[in-house]
């Protein structure tokens, strides 16, 4: 009898591991060394499961995707940085929904799993809703990055709020210095850095349900309180002694470039406020915890808002229907696919289940915690919103506002863009 | 022939003006030339016509870590060299400190401020000294102002051409782009062949009419035709790759080839065809043994054109032929990538957009004769 | 299949398929539709000459009829729908009349791209055409003329996006503190500028920054066909206008260039319909940011960014608009030609 059972396995694994091993396409935003950390990933997928894996990676993702899904040429799946977008295209009709269980799955081993699985639930083309997406990579941005050395060797000390922060930016420019790097350039997405910028700010001076209302529209995009926050981003970028290489430059300066000026000789700025991700665009030989740190982009203290975070994430969907596309989702469910990226840096995961002394430095570590601890949590607006708005006017008009375009115009034109896609 | 004679100074202006016109109409290129093959600290230190000079940088080099260091007597010591392997600098003025990068200069001993004493001498020895051990888990940091030598170095091609784990490599999109220049080219000059010889010798109704719409075609713009072919492609199934590529790059080289051909044609010699045709030759024969060898200048012509063309191609290949799977790539479309996500490593931009460009160039070059005729067909009234 | 592979397949299939369908459907009409024996021999060498060059013109035809005339059609009657998907997934058409048209009239965006357009049209046949003049005259009669003019022509063999990189180089800017090593910011602050500028992102200048890529391109072309024609002006006339007491200049421009009028119109249009279709260089260099957008990128935007097949093609339809008066003037020059 039981030679027969071990027969009986032994066969199946055997047919298991001589099942049809097909070729799996990834299509995804990452390019350079995000690029390869995926491919670390995706290759142990393609170890474990046997098929052939291959991952494609654009700047310009949000075009191309919808190019190849209407010739019927889209990758197997697609990692979408914007799930407003991969709404867009699940009422069209190009996602396929995720296997059965799968939203009861995120509900029990994601961190807040509801909104995970609230966030990847769109209306299919019949208007039903399914699960289409599971989130993987997820990235924190209220983060400012700095030197600490250089802090150090100026005598500066990490604020607390957004009083001390901007009193900390006068103080560097007085000392002679230049207090901010801010860069926007980012091939055909330019403009998402700063839209990240205006959100934080909302967040920090106005409730919640205002930010929630504003990335329905219920509340118009040219509503004075966003207007106001679309100024307080022109308070860090629109000042020409606050930015390196001047207000002009903003807009220019590719967002992979711009945090090379804390490491520089002498540094040519002292801050940067981005995600987490961007630790894999330091110069190469940066020890992350020690030759760089973060504090949190603190707020208001005179505006009793508490300590707002704002986050975001890559929604894998299926754009291409095969039994391989399903595995490898499944695989992404997995401890151990979150734990190859988490040694390799810039990972986060609200993955319950993960061994958190497997990621690759301290700070991720200590950004997960404030992930999990954070007053408020608020997804990536501009990711929220429809493809036309989230991923084509806010990135334009953000542009144009850095260019010297009043916050009240910017406004208005996005306004009118989001009115035109309705 | 010139009565007028040569005025020295007259002659002399127009040598110089035209040296001057050709350095401003080539030294755009010759700096991308330069800069792909430098270094990238030096190409983002000092402009390329700087190239053969020594170039002055900031650096930020750091000492070794704390565990590197020895016990001499009753100091700790530290020592060693800033700079790598086999890089041959010259410090003039360093310093500890991020906000004081220039206060001491080679040779000087400066004061840490976690204890101890560092000296660095001009070539990038260093030596640091404490009474109690250095502790931490990282080397100093260290300030220089280095000069360094002009470096050439053929790395950026081998990166960009050679190199495996190279995710932005040009070798895959040159043979994409091979893979779509040269049947895009040879089968329009096929048809066009055919046509043109029709429409110059062949005497039928509808002929100047269908001649001039040739002409009218020859400027519709290609942005026209590409949603609706895309949507008939899709349809049709044949979807993005390289058969609906190079379908699209026939169908909107033919007006030019036929125009450019039939131009050609009728410049021949009407005996020899008259000659043929009363031998008894069929149309067919006249074709291929007389009019295709003659026409040869001409076909050339064309040839150099749609090879150029769909060679430098990128609105057709993203419609039409790239997809998700990373192998229908052409050099164009990585060149617009690196532009956006490398928009600052001029070392490896510089590289892949001149091995772009060096095939074409020397098509140019050595068939610049049959391109000018081209140009010149039907163009000079 | 290996692409390669496809592509040699491809090219026997193509070529091997042409010839073969020319040959034997002459041989058929030939020796079976219209034999040229028996008692109808003269009557069938006839309608055999008349059919054979629908035959020769009938694949280019295909080609032609598919790829270039059915989308202008097509184009204008997308531009009159409004595309939408339906819930079992298909697409829908459905008619929009005008409003596409309305939609695309009240975007700030399509008005900037029809002035920049503008632009572009003044500028750059005529900038190009004078700098290929001047080049054509100055290098007809030196002894390196030839290996000059190589070197001004050989922009065109450069696609624009290479163009658009190595003008990129010239306009990079970086902050002052650290050196240039765009040539433009170093000889503007060699020059007593303050400050180096992001030549890019300057409005309404930055529009002739990248107007100059394509002048630079562009000029090569005009140099080498206006070469081509100063060189076909009767010498007589040069000679007798120098045995008045002509200068050189003079000379020029009231002898030369009248007489080349008719090329210079030439290049002039044929530059023009190069200017309506550029989209490589402001794609790679701008993407249509800092106002310099222009119809050709406006239109990828619409298809692409905004998916919107409605307003794209009445875009589309725009730049044929633009582009039709050329079109006529071409017709007719080809038909007075055949005259």
């Amino acid at each position: 009898m039981k030679h027969l059972l071990l027969a009986g396995a032994a066969s199946m694994a055997l047919t298991a591991s001589l099942a049809h091993a097909e070729q799996v396409t990834v299509f995804g935003p990452w390019l350079g060394p995000d690029q390869e950390n995926v491919e670390v990933v995706l290759a142990a997928f393609a170890a474990a499961s046997g098929h052939d894996v291959r991952y494609v990676g654009s700047d310009s993702f949000e075009q191309q995707i919808l190019v190849d899904a209407e010739a019927g040429s889209a990758a197997n799946v697609s990692v979408f940085p914007q799930p407003g977008l991969a709404a867009d295209m699940a009422s069209r009709g190009f996602l396929t929904p995720l296997a059965d269980g799968t939203a009861d799955w995120v509900r029990e081993n994601y961190a807040a799993g509801q909104s995970w699985v609230d966030l990847g639930t769109y209306a299919g083309a019949d208007g039903a809703d399914s699960l289409y997406g599971l989130f993987y990579k997820v990235d924190l941005k209220s983060l400012v990055w700095y030197s600490p050395e250089n802090f150090e060797d100026a005598g500066y000390d990490v604020p607390d709020t957004m009083e001390d922060l901007i009193a900390l930016s006068d103080q560097i420019v007085a000392d002679g210095g230049t207090p901010w790097c801010i860069g926007l350039g980012s091939g055909g997405a330019t403009g998402w850095p700063a839209t990240d910028w205006v959100e934080d700010l909302l967040l920090r001076t106005q409730t919640p349900d205002v930010y929630d209302g504003w990335v329905s529209n219920e509340i118009p995009f040219n509503d004075p309180r966003i207007v106001a926050a679309i100024d307080e981003f022109g308070v860090f970028a629109g000042n020409n002694d606050y930015v390196a290489g001047g207000a002009g430059a903003v807009a220019s300066t590719d967002f992979r470039d711009s945090p090379k000026g804390l490491f520089s000789s002498p540094p040519q700025c002292y801050m940067h406020r981005q995600a987490s991700f961007i630790p894999a665009f330091f110069p190469e030989g940066t020890s992350v915890g020690e030759d760089a740190d973060f504090f949190y982009f603190p707020a208001f203290a005179g505006k009793d808002l508490g300590k707002p975070v704002l986050g975001a994430g890559t929604v894998w969907a299926i754009t291409n229907d095969s039994p391989a596309a399903h595995e490898l989702i499944a695989y992404l469910e997995t401890p151990e696919a979150n734990e190859i990226w988490m040694a390799l840096g810039g990972f986060l995961t609200p993955h319950k289940g993960v061994d958190t002394s497997v990621f690759g430095d301290p700070t991720l570590a200590k950004m997960n915690d404030i992930l999990l601890n954070a007053t408020t949590f608020r997804f990536d607006g501009s990711d929220l919103m429809p493809g036309g708005v989230g991923a084509g006017a806010f990135w334009t008009g953000m542009v144009d506002y850095a260019g010297g375009q009043s916050a009240q115009d910017t406004a208005d034109a996005i306004q009118s863009a989001w009115d035109a896609l309705k | 022939m010139d009565i007028a004679g040569q005025k020295s100074s007259l002659s002399w202006a127009v040598h110089i003006s035209v040296v001057l016109l050709v350095a401003l109409w080539l030294f755009p290129t010759v700096g991308l030339l330069v800069s792909s093959f430098r270094t990238s600290d030096q190409i983002s230190t000092s402009g390329w016509w700087k190239a053969m000079f020594p170039s002055q940088q900031n650096l930020t080099l750091r000492s070794d870590a704390p565990e590197m260091q020895v016990q001499e007597g009753d100091i700790y010591v530290i020592e060693g060299m800033l700079f790598p392997e086999g890089k041959d600098a010259e410090i003039s003025v360093w310093g500890v400190s991020s906000r004081a990068i220039d206060s001491f200069t080679a040779g000087d001993t400066a004061p840490l401020s976690k204890g101890g004493e560092v000296t660095v001498l001009a070539n990038g020895q260093y030596r640091m000294e404490n009474t109690e051990p250095f502790d931490g888990t990282r080397g100093t940091r260290i300030f220089v102002t280095a000069t360094t030598p002009p470096e050439f170095t053929l790395r950026n091609y081998q990166n960009v051409l050679f190199d495996p784990a190279n995710s932005e490599g040009m070798a895959k999109a040159f043979i994409n782009t091979l893979t779509v220049t040269i049947p895009a080219t040879i089968i329009p000059i096929v048809i066009a062949a055919f046509a043109a010889y029709a429409l110059a010798w062949m005497e039928f109704p509808g002929r100047a009419l269908l001649i001039a719409a040739i002409v009218g075609l020859l400027v519709v713009p290609l942005q026209l035709a590409l949603i609706p072919l895309l949507k008939l492609h899709n349809e049709i199934g044949i979807g993005k790759g390289y058969l609906g590529a190079w379908l699209a790059h026939t169908g909107f080289g033919l007006p030019l080839a036929i125009y450019l051909l039939r131009n050609y044609m009728v410049g021949l010699p009407r005996d020899i065809i008259e000659n043929a045709r009363v031998d008894g030759a069929t149309e067919f024969q006249i074709f291929v043994k007389i009019i295709l060898p003659l026409s040869f200048p001409a076909l050339a012509s064309f040839a150099i054109f749609q090879f150029l063309w769909t060679w430098n191609d990128l609105l057709v290949a993203l419609v039409f032929l790239i997809d998700s799977t990373g192998d229908t790539t052409v050099m164009t479309k990585q060149i617009v990538e690196l532009l956006g996500t490398r928009g600052g490593n001029w070392e490896i931009l510089a590289t892949s957009a001149f091995v772009s460009i060096a095939v074409p160039l020397m098509v140019f070059f050595a068939m610049q004769k049959y391109l000018v005729r081209g140009l010149l067909a039907g163009s000079v009234k | 299949m290996h692409p390669a592979l496809q592509g040699i397949i491809t090219i026997l299939v193509g070529v091997g398929g042409c010839v073969g369908y020319f040959y034997f459907s002459n041989q058929f009409i030939d020796k079976v539709l219209f034999p040229a024996r028996g008692e109808n021999a003269g009557r069938n060498i006839n309608r055999a000459n008349m059919v054979r060059p629908w035959l020769f013109l009938l694949p280019a035809l295909l080609a032609l009829g598919l790829y270039l005339a059915y989308p202008v059609i097509e184009t204008l009657r997308l531009s009159l729908t409004e595309r939408s998907t339906l819930p079992d997934g298909s697409t829908a058409y459905a008619w929009a009349g005008a409003d596409n048209y309305r939609q695309m009239l009240n975007e700030p965006k399509f008005w900037e791209a029809l002035r920049n357009n503008a632009m572009w049209l003044a500028v750059v046949p005529a900038l190009a055409t004078a700098f290929g003049l001047l080049a054509a005259q100055l290098t007809d009669r030196i002894k390196w003329g030839n290996i000059a003019k190589s070197l001004i022509f050989m922009p065109m063999a450069i696609s624009f996006v290479g163009a658009a990189v190595i003008f990129k180089l010239v306009y990079d800017m970086r902050p002052i503190e650290q050196e240039q090593i765009g040539i433009l910011n170093a000889l503007y602050l060699n020059f007593g500028g303050e400050a180096p500028i992001a030549w890019l992102t300057v409005p309404f200048w930055n529009n002739f920054f990248l107007m100059a890529v394509l002048v630079w391109i562009q000029t090569g072309f005009a140099m080498v066909i206006l070469s081509a024609a100063l060189r076909g002006i009767p010498e007589e006339t040069i000679e007798a206008a120098i045995v008045d007491g002509a200068n050189p200049f003079q000379v020029f421009f009231r002898i030369k260039v009248p007489q080349i009028k008719g090329t210079i119109m030439v290049v002039w249009t044929t530059i023009t319909i190069v200017v309506l279709k550029v989209f490589d260089i402001v794609f790679a260099m701008t993407n249509g940011q800092w106002e310099t957008q222009v119809l050709a990128n406006y239109m990828y935007d619409k298809l692409f960014r905004s998916n919107d097949w409605g307003v794209g093609s009445a875009s589309a339809m725009v730049i044929m608009l633009l582009v039709t008066p050329i079109l006529v003037w071409n017709v007719r020059n080809a038909r007075n030609e055949m005259k």
